[in-house]
Formats: structure tokens, sequence, C-alpha cells
């Protein structure tokens, strides 16, 4: 959801030999990135790709690397230079007396306010205004159901996530994408999946991307490289060389046995689990222990039948991700039940609490910008592990693939994008500064600048993987290709795990966060507690229209 | 603990009368031993909130306490809201933002506040003089309905209130807040003051109906100066109530009549807290009301004990 | 509309008589008004309907027709009725303003909790009866969380106790009263959003809360405060107390103060030593208070919700949940409207019984002690 990779790096390089103390976790990252997947090529060089390299250096200035938080002048000097894209198409004044309502998020003072900075040079240029609905993130899913369930859609253009796609662009609200707008963002540069089936319906295409996310897998490399852990590991009786977990059967393996250690005189944990609700949020969190054991390499589908919408929650797969949360949490920290995502990444992990945890891309970014990290020398970044064997709902049987272990990068949530509503298409001009505004927020060279400062947005393009701006702009080349290589990776993965945008997804996790939460209270055992979600989902099918849900299912998954 | 024993100890020398004496300290311990108690806890908490908004993140996650000595405090938190000294004069969306929502929260507060003040206490007093009967109700009855508008868990009414402000135009309105605002403390208004009025005598009207005032006369001239402390009580706890309400600000503003608890709420997300804003968030919130205890809280008291004037 | 019972020992009666001409007048005024009321509404009915295009923008003509018919009203009670109107006048403001705010919300509730509605759903609302109460009591969730307000409202007792020692406290002869009064008043001011950030995820934090090194200090190594059924309910239950003892607090400081001083006097020289007094004397004495405050405070508690959602999700494994945060995940979370509504409607009438015995009870009681 964002990455702020940019504050203190002068003072990690600066300091090379705390950084070196990563040396052998980033050497296992590599190692691991390579398994089972096969090598991705990343873009030779910026300039290279015929990006405007000139610019983009001279917004990645703003204001330096290491220089403090940017300010709200920053993000309009940005949207100023940013600007190429609308003086292409839209004539200076032209949209004088257009009047616009964004709706999107304060999600900590980023979101709206950062779009607010981007596009104040725009209504300089263009003459519109733009008024602004700012929400919590804990209210939006209901603001935006109620909203337009009593016809009380108060905006014109809004921030929303792929999975609503489902709820909004499924029920004909939105405004299709004119040309012209397309060729300005440039989408063939979007990374993999990104591209559609998300952000269209029926084949029209509806959203301008401007954020992408993926469950990572962040870890301690000097746990992972600790001599005492290493002989005790031995010592325990294990065959396998003690190292950075690649499977989650061996996070299991290494969460257990790191109970009751210690590593520099701190109580040692592994892997930290969420199992407290987060507003349907704590599920895809279950959803990135379950990925390698149910995604099945060539079929779409993982969470439902395609054909009958039958859950998949209570099969084997996913019983026994949810047992090895059961399995887990004695391992670790004992406040652990009452912990949210929230919980687990920044309170614990960062603040040098267990030794592994997932987490969309903030938690890395943060691990060396953040103030309030302990990390930042000591934290990997991979993929999600996978798993030995996986299970394949056809058979109903376990398999052990041929070329290793299974992974299946958890694409969740699939980031953030502009949407412009259809009550705009009846007013040409209203219409064309809701694009050219959307447009404007999803440039190409903007997207540089947001992934490379704090903004609540990640890298969703190819061309912000090109390892020599980030150095040029003051990044550490080893720490930042790492980074960036969980993150692509996960992104442009054959066998990444793609979410259902299917309507009210958030009620199914929702639901799920509840029973999964009684379960790992140890009042249900997984199976009969996974069978119980299972029953709910299905009532909840039939009562939003089994019929639509398949169809709208197979159209999400682009089948 | 201490200081109880050692003057619990002096004490026992003097002579005269050392029964009442030391049992008149060991109270007197007891008493300002119990306040001192919880003033801490009423105090720790909000001194907690305060410091936190001079705090960075590393102050927050070792949970330091004593600002210069454990931390230096910064400003951060303010930083962030462009409240703090070297942000000021800067432009900053969060500082337009919380201005324009602390202004609106001070209107729909207080103008709620108000309305109910004035409904709630001409009903208070009619309930509190006269027997009703509006068909099969009797005063009882009115009084439980009026309570009863407050039992509905409020978030329900979602979409009942969407529907009826859009059809009223008074989505994102002001006045529609306030007319909402009203009817959640109108409730309590009535029974507070109601109260207040059972404790002022019903002479003082006799006489002034004696005196030749009409009823509406004896009330305003006679009564209500008599009642108006307890009616700043009753303000005042409406105003609190009224500004600190979120669930509807959030559902039936956009961005006219927004308002600050939607801010407050705002600093959680995806990326962990920002505790410093929130913090500096909820102080800035907090201030105008401890101002205004500060200021009226002897009214409250005062107020609400008219049955002293008897 | 109504009429003041015959005179009982407070009320006041002042004969006033009305002359027919004046009387004619008030009731034509009403029934100019009402018409005005009846015909607007008619019209934006057919406006709607498609059958006579007035072109209304909304409903506020309708709400303008209800102020001028709501003034007619009053002025038809006084004119009619002379003082007997003027006495209405008091009560019929905040009457009508509450219909008005209030009965269109209440009915459309009602309405909304007869139908099976998802708002994600593709075929929109239909109707279904009383499906949603029959699925309610197979709703281990909501009994669950029903169960969980018993120990909340049990609570209260301990919340009045506490604020009750306090406001005799504050009432005894101190010095610095007003910086003690101040300071006990001001945790009610704290928001509940500010009020579970700010103590229930950073104070009481495992790691580095205040409250956590304060109990591992008193040799609790283990202090997750929300990680056993028990504890998670106590620590909520703390926090919720904490932000609402000043309210009873400072109602029943306003009782004591109002208390003639003679009466506990009185009871000191019959030879009762303090305890005796306060039971003897004070508490009875104390009891409409107490009743008004405790009342207020029990339905607030019925609406607890927004502590239980910021800190605990309701858990672990629903510990904490209260029937309020479990609709408010139904209804806003899950977008299930109808059932969602249902069960705030079957929780309303649920505590309206309660309240309604709660009042009877405690009417008698106060009546039985103080007599």
């Amino acid at each position: 959801m964002k990455p702020d990779v940019y504050n203190r790096i002068m003072a990690a390089q600066a300091n090379r030999r705390a950084m070196l103390k990563g040396a052998a976790g980033l050497g296992a990252l590599a190692a691991l990135n390579g398994a089972g997947l096969g090598a991705f090529t990343r873009p030779a060089s910026a300039a290279a790709a015929g990006l405007d390299t000139e610019l983009r250096k001279k917004i990645l200035q703003i204001p330096g690397v290491g220089k403090g938080s940017p300010t709200d002048a920053d993000y309009r000097k940005v949207g100023e230079l940013c600007l190429g894209g609308t003086k292409q198409t839209v004539k200076e004044g032209e949209l004088k007396g257009v009047e616009l309502t964004f709706m999107g998020l304060n999600n900590q003072n980023t979101h709206d306010f950062l779009f607010r900075g981007f596009l104040h040079p725009w209504e300089e240029y263009t003459g519109a205004k733009i008024n602004w609905i700012d929400l919590a993130q804990a209210d939006y899913n209901a603001r935006l159901q109620q909203a337009i369930s009593t016809g009380t859609i108060d905006w014109d253009m809004l921030e929303m996530g792929a999975p609503f796609e489902g709820d909004v662009c499924g029920r004909g609200l939105t405004s299709e994408m004119p040309d012209w707008v397309k060729n300005l963002i440039d989408m063939d540069d979007y990374v993999n999946y990104l591209k559609a089936p998300v952000g269209t319906w029926d084949g029209k295409l509806y959203r301008v991307s401007i954020d992408g996310d993926t469950h990572n897998f962040n870890y301690r490399t000097d746990y992972f490289s600790d001599a005492d852990l290493a002989k005790a590991w031995k010592d325990a009786g294990n065959k396998s060389e003690w190292g950075v977990p690649k499977t989650w059967q061996e996070v299991q393996a290494v969460t257990k046995f790191l109970k009751g250690k210690q590593v520099k005189g701190q109580d040692a944990y592994g892997y930290l689990d969420a199992p407290k609700p987060w507003g349907g949020f704590g599920f895809y969190f279950l959803g990135s222990r379950a990925s390698a054991y149910a995604k099945y390499p060539g079929e779409k589908a993982w969470l439902f039948d395609v054909d009958t919408m039958k859950p998949r929650v209570n099969n084997p797969a996913w019983v026994r991700a949810i047992q090895d949360v059961i399995d887990a949490l004695p391992s670790e920290p004992p406040n652990q039940i009452n912990a949210d995502p929230n919980e687990t990444g920044f309170a614990e992990f960062l603040g040098g609490t267990g030794s592994m945890v997932v987490w969309w891309g903030d938690v890395g970014a943060a691990a060396k910008t953040s103030d309030s990290s302990v990390v930042g020398d000591v934290c990997g970044f991979s993929i999600l592990p996978g798993s030995d064997d996986v299970y394949n709902s056809k058979t109903g049987k376990w398999e052990k693939l041929s070329s290793g272990p299974n992974y299946a990068p958890n694409l969740a949530y699939l980031g953030w994008g502009i949407y412009v509503m259809k009550k705009v298409d009846s007013d040409e001009k209203k219409k064309k500064a809701a694009w050219s505004a959307a447009a404007h927020l999803g440039g190409k060279d903007l997207a540089l600048w947001t992934s490379a400062y704090p903004s609540g947005f990640q890298c969703y393009r190819n061309s912000q993987h090109h390892i020599d701006e980030w150095v040029a702009a003051g990044y550490d080349k080893d720490y930042i290709t790492s980074y960036l290589d969980s993150q692509f990776n996960s992104y442009n993965h054959p066998n990444g795990a793609i979410e259902p945008r299917i309507p009210g997804i958030f009620q199914y996790y929702s639901t799920a966060e509840d029973i999964l939460a009684n379960i790992f209270a140890g009042k249900l055992k997984a199976q009969e507690g996974a069978d119980q979600i299972a029953a709910a989902w299905e009532k909840l099918t039939d009562q939003l229209g089994r019929e639509s849900q398949i169809k709208l299912y197979k159209a999400a998954l682009g089948m | 603990m201490e200081t109880r024993l050692s003057t619990g100890a002096a004490l026992e020398i003097p002579p005269a009368e050392p029964g009442i004496s030391i049992r008149h300290v060991i109270g007197r311990v007891l008493i300002y031993g119990a306040l001192l108690l919880w003033t801490f806890i009423c105090l720790f908490p909000i001194y907690w909130t305060v410091t936190t908004s001079f705090k960075s993140a590393v102050d927050v996650t070792q949970g330091h306490i004593i600002p210069f000595v454990d931390f230096m405090p910064n400003w951060k938190g303010w930083g962030s809201l462009g409240l703090s000294p070297d942000t000021i004069f800067e432009i900053s969306t969060p500082r337009t933002e919380f201005l324009s929502r602390f202004a609106n929260s001070v209107i729909t507060s207080v103008g709620a506040s108000l309305l109910a003040i004035v409904l709630g206490s001409l009903a208070a007093y009619g309930l509190s003089r006269f027997k009703y009967r509006f068909g099969f109700m009797r005063n009882d009855d009115i009084l439980f309905f009026f309570i009863s508008q407050l039992i509905l868990p409020p978030v329900v009414l979602a979409l009942p209130f969407l529907v009826l402000y859009k059809d009223l135009a008074l989505l994102d309105t002001r006045i529609g807040l306030i007319l909402l605002y009203t009817l959640t403390v109108l409730p309590i208004v009535v029974w507070i003051m109601r109260d207040q009025f059972n404790s002022i005598p019903i002479e003082l009207d006799e006489a002034a109906l004696v005196d030749g005032l009409s009823v509406w006369g004896a009330f305003i001239r006679i009564i209500l100066p008599i009642a108006l402390p307890g009616i700043v009580a009753a303000f005042i706890l409406s105003l609190v109530l009224t500004w600190n309400e979120y669930f509807f600000a959030a559902l039936l503003t956009g961005s006219d009549a927004k308002t600050l608890p939607v801010m407050v709420a705002s600093q959680t997300g995806s990326q962990g807290i920002n505790w410093w804003s929130m913090a500096a968030l909820s102080a800035a919130a907090i201030a105008p009301l401890v101002l205004v205890g500060i200021l009226l809280e002897r009214y409250i008291v005062k107020g609400l004990s008219t049955g002293a004037v008897k | 509309m109504n009429q003041p019972v015959a005179a009982g020992q407070t009320e006041i009666v002042i004969a006033d008589p009305i002359a027919p001409g004046r009387r004619l007048f008030g009731h034509v005024l009403l029934a100019a008004a009402t018409l005005l009321l009846v015909g607007t509404a008619l019209l934006q009915v057919l406006d709607v309907a498609g059958i006579a295009p007035v072109g209304f923008l909304n409903w506020r003509p309708l709400l303008y027709a209800y102020l001028v018919w709501a003034v007619a009203l009053g002025a038809w009670q006084v004119i009619t009725r002379g003082y007997i109107g003027q006495r209405a006048l008091f009560v019929l403001p905040a009457a009508l303003f509450t219909l008005a705010v209030a009965i269109f919300p209440t009915l459309f509730g009602f309405y909304i909790a007869s139908l099976d509605w998802n708002l994600s759903s593709a075929e929109g609302p239909h109707f279904n009866g009383f499906h949603n109460f029959v699925s309610m009591f197979h709703d281990a969730y909501y009994w669950n969380a029903l169960l969980n307000m018993g120990f909340y409202l049990l609570a209260v007792i301990v919340e009045y106790a506490i604020a009750f020692g306090l406001a005799l406290l504050l009432n005894a002869e101190i010095r610095a009263r007003k910086f003690f009064r101040v300071s006990f008043l001001l945790p009610f001011m704290l928001s509940p959003v500010a009020v579970s950030w700010m103590i229930g995820k950073s104070l009481m934090e495992y790691r580095f809360g205040p409250a956590a090194r304060l109990a591992r200090d008193l040799g609790w190594h283990t202090p997750a405060f929300f990680a056993q059924p028990w504890t998670a309910r106590i620590a909520i239950e703390a926090m919720d107390a904490w932000v609402s003892i000043p309210f009873i607090m400072i109602l029943l400081l306003a009782g004591l103060q109002a208390m003639p001083k003679e009466v506990t006097e009185a009871a000191k020289v019959d030879g009762a030593n303090g305890w005796q007094a306060f039971w003897r004397v004070t508490f009875p004495m104390m009891l409409p208070v107490s009743v008004t405050a405790v009342l207020i405070r029990v339905i607030f508690k019925l609406k607890l919700a927004d502590i239980v959602i910021n800190v605990t999700s309701g858990g672990p494994g629903g510990a904490t949940d209260t029937v309020s945060s479990f609709i408010y995940r139904v209804y806003r979370d899950r977008s299930n409207v109808g059932y969602g509504t249902a069960l705030a409607m079957f929780y309303l009438v649920l505590i309206i019984v309660f309240l309604t015995v709660l009042l009877r009870v405690t009417r008698h009681w106060t009546r039985s002690v103080n007599d």
C-alpha cells in the first residue's frame, strides 16, 4: 500500500558496516527469488526504456532522499513538473467553471492530501476546481455501499481499490475510459497482474491505476545468520541448514523452534500471525498462508469453484493453513491473539519483535525509513514462502510438483485506482476534466515519485523497476534491489493468486474473520470452523445472487 | 503510605483530644490520598496524550514518559498538522482541513446544544409543572418517549437518515447535522432539566402568577434565572457529546459540513498509526472542551444543585 | 390534544374564559395550516409519482409546510384554550421536533428490518417478513454479544459505586476543590476514538505501554490486557468506566450539594456514625438522582461500541463483543442492512422492556425507601 523508502538512506550509506550485517540474508534472498520462478528480466536502464530521464531525475530530487518528509509545497512542485500530459490534451483555462467532487481517503494525511497538492497546479492550469471528501479507512466500504444503495453518490471521481470494482463498475456506475486517456497513461507499462481483466468489466476499461499491492515476506537477516541459533537448530536434530525459510513448512518449524530462545538478550519469536479481525483485511493474512497450498499452478481460482461458487475455504489446503496458525500461536508473543496486521507489521516486526512477517510493501519500505523501526539494517525481503506440496482441488489430492515447492504470491487488494463516475458523462466538459485529473494522477513519472517518497502508494509500473534511477536518487543498491525484486517478482509471478473482484468480497472476508477469531481463541476446531465459514459464504452467495456472482467471478478472473 | 504512617505517629504525641485528632488526620490523609490517586488516574492518560503529541516515533515505541528527561520534545505531531512554529506560515493542507473541520465542529455542537437546551428546557418545565395527557400518554410516558429516542444503536439509522436527508436536501449541511445532534442530546437535557425544575419550589411560580405574570412570564422572568446554572450544566454535557460525535459525521457529511472526529480517526490506516499526529489532534480537539470545563465547571455543580435554593 | 388533569397539589389553575369568535379563528387557522400541509404532501407525492409534475427539487417544501403547521398548532392551542393552551406550548416544540426528525427513520427502520437486503446484492432488497428474526435466534454471535452485555451492565453498579465515592470526596471539606473537580471531569471530554487509540492501543500496549510496564513491576510478567477473555472484558470495561464515571459523579455531586445540611447533622446528633448516617440518610435521599444517573448511564452502556471496535474488534473469540459492535460489523462491514436493522429492532424492544421494568422497580423501591 505504500513505500516510503527514502529517509535515512544517507545515514545508512555512511554506515556500510551496518549494511553488511544483512548481507548473508540478502544472499539468501537472491537464492529464494530464483527458486521456483525462473529469473525475471529487469529493464536494463531507464534511458534505454525511452523515459524522460531528466524529468524523472529532477522530481526525485524534490525534496531529496534523506531530506525529511515532503511538504505540500513539494507535492505542488512535483505536480507542476508532471503536467506535461495535461498540457498536451487540455488548453490552458479550457475547463474553467467546472467543479468536481473527489472522494478518497485521508490515510494518515496522505492519499487525498497528496492529490490536493498534485492537482493544485492542474487546477490552476485548466481552471477547473475540485472539492474533496476525505474518509477514514474504516468508513470507506460502508460509505461507498450506502451511498450507492440510497442514490446519494455525491462524488464525480473516486479513489477505490480493485476489490470494490464488482460493487461499482459491475453495476455500471463508472465512466468508460476515453482513448486519449489510455494513450496518456501508457497502460502497457503496468505490471502484469494489473493489466486487464483488472480495471475492466465486460471488456470496458474503467480504472487508472495509481498503486500496486501484493503481500511479500519480510524477515530478519540477523536471526538467520546467527551462529548460536544455527547450532541449536542442529542440536535439535534438524537435518536442514539454519536459514531463511523458503516454505511454510519451514516457517512453522522455525517458529516452533524459536520459542523460548533468546536473540541478543531478547525473547526470540518466529512468524507473526494477525488473528484479530481488521475490517475484512485480516483475511488476506490467512490467504497468504494458504495461497501456496491452495493455488494450483495453471488454475486461476483458489477461493471458490468457478462454476458453482462453492467455497474452497474448508478444503484441506485452507484447513491446513488455519491449523498452521493454531499450531504457531502458542509459539508467538503472549498478546498475539489481539494483534491485527497493523500490530504485527508496525508495532511488532519493526519494533524488533519476531523474525518473520507477511505484509504489503509498507513494512519493508518503513523498515529503513521509519523512526520507530529498529530492524532497518537486518531486514530482508522475498516473495511469499512456498509449499512442498500443493492441493489439487480437481483430484482432491496433495501433489508434489516436479519443479520443486509451489509458490503463489498473494496479490492482495490489487492497489488503489482512480475511477470516474458515469454521472459526468452527460457533461462533456466535466467528463474531460475528470478524466484529465485522473490521468494526471496516474501519470508515469508521478508514479515514480509516489513510490520513492512516503505517499501510501507503491510501485505498479515496470518502469519503476530501473534500479539505476533509485540509486541515482540516493538509495542503497542492495537494499532497494532486494526490496523491489520482492515486489516485482510477486506482481509478475506466473502463479500469482489473484483476488476475486466480485461484489461484496469484503463481506466474505469479514464473516470469515469473525469465525476465525473463534477458531484462534480455541472455541472451534480448524475443520469445524472452516465448515462454518463455508456455510456462511454459501448463504451469502445465495443472498447476493449465485448466478450473478458466478458470472462476475468468471469475469473477474478473465475467463 | 509513608506519610500516612509518619503523620499518624506524630499525631499521637499531642495529648489534647488525641482520639479525635488522630482520627481526623487519618481521615484527611485518606481523603487526600484517594483524591490524589483518582486525579492521577484521570490525568495520566491525558498527560500521555499531550506529551505523545511532542514525541517522535521512537519515544512512543519505547514508552518514554517524562519530557526533557526521557525524551526531547519536538514539534513533529503539530508539524504534521501545520500547527508547529516552523510550519505555521507555510501552505499546509492538513491545517486548512483541520481549521475548517474545527469551525464546523464548533458550529454544529454549539448550535445543536443551544437548540436542545431551548426545546429541552421548555419541555422539562412543562413536564415538571403540569399534568399532560396526549392520548394515552401521561407525563411519565412523554418523558419515556423522549428517552426512547436515545436507545437505538445509531448505526442502523444510517440508511434511513441518508434517504431522509437526501430527500430534504440536508446532506452535507451543517443545519442537517445540528438537527440530528439536537435529537440525540434532547433526551438528556429533558431529563436533567426536569430534575432541575422539580427542585425549584412551586411556590415561586405561584407567587409570580399572583403578581400578575402569565405562565410564560413566570417561567422566563422568575424560574429561568434560577435554573440558569443548571442550563449551563446541561449545555456542557450536550456540547461534549455532540463535539465527539463520529458516526453520523462520517456518514452525512462530504466536503462542506465535515467535522473533527473523522480526522482523528484518519490518523490510523494502512501504515500503523501516526501516534504523534493523532495525539496532537486529540489534544487540539479536547482543548476547547477543557477550557469550557474550567470556565463553567462551577455552574455544573451549582446548576445541578439548585435544590439548595430551597 | 391535551387536558390538564384536575389540579393536584402542584397544579396551578387559572380561570381564562375564551370568546367564541376567538375560538373559531383558532380553528380556522389550524384548518388552513393542516390543509396546506396535506396539500403540499399530496402535491409532492403526485410529483414523485409523475402524475402531476410540479417540478419540486426535493422534499423541502413539505418540511416548510410542517414548520408552518407546527406554529399554527401552537397558536391554535393558545387561541382556543387560553391558559391551558399556553401550558401545552411548553412540551409541543420538543415533541413536534422529535416526531419530525425521528418518525421517518424509525418507521423506515422497521421496514428495513423486514427486508432481505444486502447492499451488494444483485437483485436489491426483497421482503422476507420475520425471517431475519428467525435467523437471529440461530445466530450464536448475537447471543454471545447479548450475554456480554450482561457483564457490562453489571459493571455499571461498580461505576456507580466509584462515582458515588468520588462525589462524596468532592463534597467533603477539602482544599483545591475546583482543581479536583475539573480533573475528575476531564476524562469525560475525550472522544471515544481518542480513548481507544491513546489508551487502549498506546497506554496499555503490551511492550511499551506504561500500564503494561506498571503491571510488570507489580509482578504480572505477561501483561497482555486483551489476550484472555476475562482480562480483556475487564480492560475494556475499565476504559469505558474511565470515560463515563465523571458523568455519573457530577450528577451525584450535584445531588449531594442540594441536600440540606441539617439532615445529615440531625443524623449525627442521633448518634449515628458516618457509615450509618450514609446508609440511613444520605443514600436514601440520593436515590432519585441516582436513578436518573444510572439510567442514563445504562442507556449509554447499552450502546457501547467504539472502544470495542477499535481495541479488540470483539475479541478474543467474541469475549468483548457488544451488541452494538456486532451490529456495526453486520451493517457496515458486511452491508447486510436488513438483518442488521432487525437485530437492532429486537434489541430496541428488549431495552424498552428492560427499562420499563427497571423504572417501575426503582420507582417502587425509591418510594418504599423514602417513605
